[in-house]
């Protein structure tokens, strides 16, 4: 016999409509399991109290309500039951949200120091990335030319220049010198404030000539270019 | 033998009418073919746009000088000398803006020579130009925007302007800047080879960035005790109540402010 039989023949035992063989078979289970065997006896003691008590109680005011809780109780205290008789499985965020979050006072002081330093990494990390597109001059004022920043911006300028070669040939001499001139004029800036940059790497006025600089030669490939 | 020039010129006179007749009639010709083959592969453009107080022009050339001044019309008047004849120039009017785009008309054609244009517009436009080469003069001007963008080589001119925002920028060349700062208004000038120079009222209020790494920064009238200077090649300060900003860089030139 196992024991949701077992279980189910209880109440034919309690009732007293239970047939011998089924009471024999249920009795000797009920020797050998523990469990249903302490089902047994809280059942019949709330039957027996219920009997003793007839007509002496009043009903509670949400009778339903309250024979809900009291399976709730008893389906906690049965582990195999609970576990059958439990919600489908939930998604990881349907648990989490359901989760009650109640910390100690170490778990959250934990937390807040974790949250604080996963704010201040991600933020220097957007600096630092951000500073590096818009100022690609600090790159070379430390005369890091291995630095990525610098490395795509050269890259940048040198597919706009390859575009102008291409496209030189359409142009009237008077036009190639202008450029010619031009590229000249702007290369000699860059060189200047990098030579200043690498006297003095913090040199904000340089810092500043340079990239205006390198703006300027970008504009100049990209003007060229649509010719 | 070497004949004398005696010689030949009475050598010359001594053929027949005829043959000089046909020597004078192709002489003729050849100076006539020669101005005139110019002149014919020019083209002249000139059309009129009634248009709307407010209006925004837009022009991007190639090559060529641009002249900008306002008269007293509500409408615009494009003249355009074209020195190429495979050039394409189609202005393009909408509600609020007359735009040329000479590069976009033009691309992929190489060079399209010289395009001379002349704009005259309602004193309230707003201007906005751009060429790779070429002078830009603009003049007369009361409005938002007047922008003078040169990629390479030419003067730029802004003479008798009003404008809340200016941006005058060339890479070889001069700019002259002749008119008044508005409040809040944003005004930039920039050049990398060329002297720029500013001349506002003496009440001008407005706040400086300028910088010149060969330290040529001549303030004159409008320096003060306030302003900082970084070795003389980054000149910041205020100017009265500092209401409007004031951009100049100048990479190799000089830069200079002057009284009206």
């Amino acid at each position: 016999m196992n024991c949701e039989t077992c279980q189910e023949l209880i109440h034919d035992l309690i009732d007293g409509s239970i047939s011998q063989t089924d009471e024999f078979t249920l009795n000797t289970h009920l020797k050998q399991c523990l469990d249903c065997d302490s089902v047994r006896q809280d059942l019949a003691s709330i039957v027996g109290f219920c009997r003793t008590q007839r007509g002496q109680y009043e009903a509670p005011p949400n009778e339903r309500a309250l024979w809900l809780r009291i399976r709730n109780v008893v389906e906690a205290e049965i582990p195999g039951r609970a576990a059958a008789t439990a919600e489908p499985r939930r998604s990881f965020i349907g648990r989490l949200m359901g989760h009650t979050w109640e910390l100690s006072l170490p778990q959250l002081a934990t937390s807040v120091v974790a949250i604080v330093l996963l704010v201040s990494l991600a933020t220097v990390v957007a600096l630092r990335r951000s500073s590096g597109y818009v100022t690609p001059v600090t790159q070379v004022a430390a005369s890091n030319e291995n630095d990525p920043v610098w490395q795509r911006q050269q890259q940048v300028i040198s597919y706009w220049n390859q575009r102008v070669e291409l496209n030189k040939v359409r142009w009237s001499p008077e036009m190639r010198a202008t450029f010619d001139r031009n590229m000249k004029t702007i290369d000699e800036a860059v060189a200047n404030a990098v030579e200043d940059l690498k006297r003095n790497p913090h040199d904000e006025v340089s810092e500043q000539m340079l990239n205006e600089a390198l703006n300027d030669k970008l504009t100049l490939l990209q003007d060229f270019s649509d010719l | 033998m070497i004949k004398s020039p005696t010689v030949m010129k009475t050598g010359f006179l001594t053929w027949r009418p005829s043959i000089r007749a046909a020597v004078f009639a192709v002489g003729a010709l050849l100076a006539l073919m020669s101005p005139s083959s110019t002149v014919q592969a020019q083209q002249k453009l000139s059309k009129r746009y009634p248009v709307a107080k407010n209006v925004r022009i837009e022009l991007k050339n190639v090559s060529g000088t641009i002249v900008v001044e306002s008269w007293n019309k509500d409408e615009i008047r494009l003249s355009a000398t074209i020195e190429s004849k495979k050039a394409h120039v189609v202005p393009r009017q909408s509600d609020q803006s007359l735009v040329v785009d000479v590069m976009s008309d033009n691309r992929g054609m190489g060079d399209v020579g010289d395009i001379n244009f002349k704009l005259q517009v309602p004193v309230n436009s707003s201007i906005d130009l751009e060429t790779v080469r070429g002078n830009i003069y603009v003049s007369n001007i009361n409005s938002g925007l007047v922008r003078a963008h040169v990629s390479s080589e030419g003067d730029i001119e802004l003479t008798n302007i009003a404008a809340s925002h200016v941006i005058a920028q060339n890479v070889i060349g001069n700019i002259f800047f002749d008119g008044e700062f508005s409040r809040g208004g944003t005004y930039e000038f920039k050049s990398n080879k060329g002297d720029i120079t500013i001349r506002i009222p003496g009440n001008s209020d407005f706040r400086l960035v300028a910088a010149s790494p060969a330290r040529r920064i001549a303030l004159n009238d409008f320096w003060n005790n306030n302003f900082k200077s970084q070795d003389g090649r980054r000149i910041t300060g205020d100017v009265g109540d500092g209401r409007s900003s004031v951009s100049v860089t100048n990479f190799n030139g000089q830069i200079t402010f002057m009284r009206k």
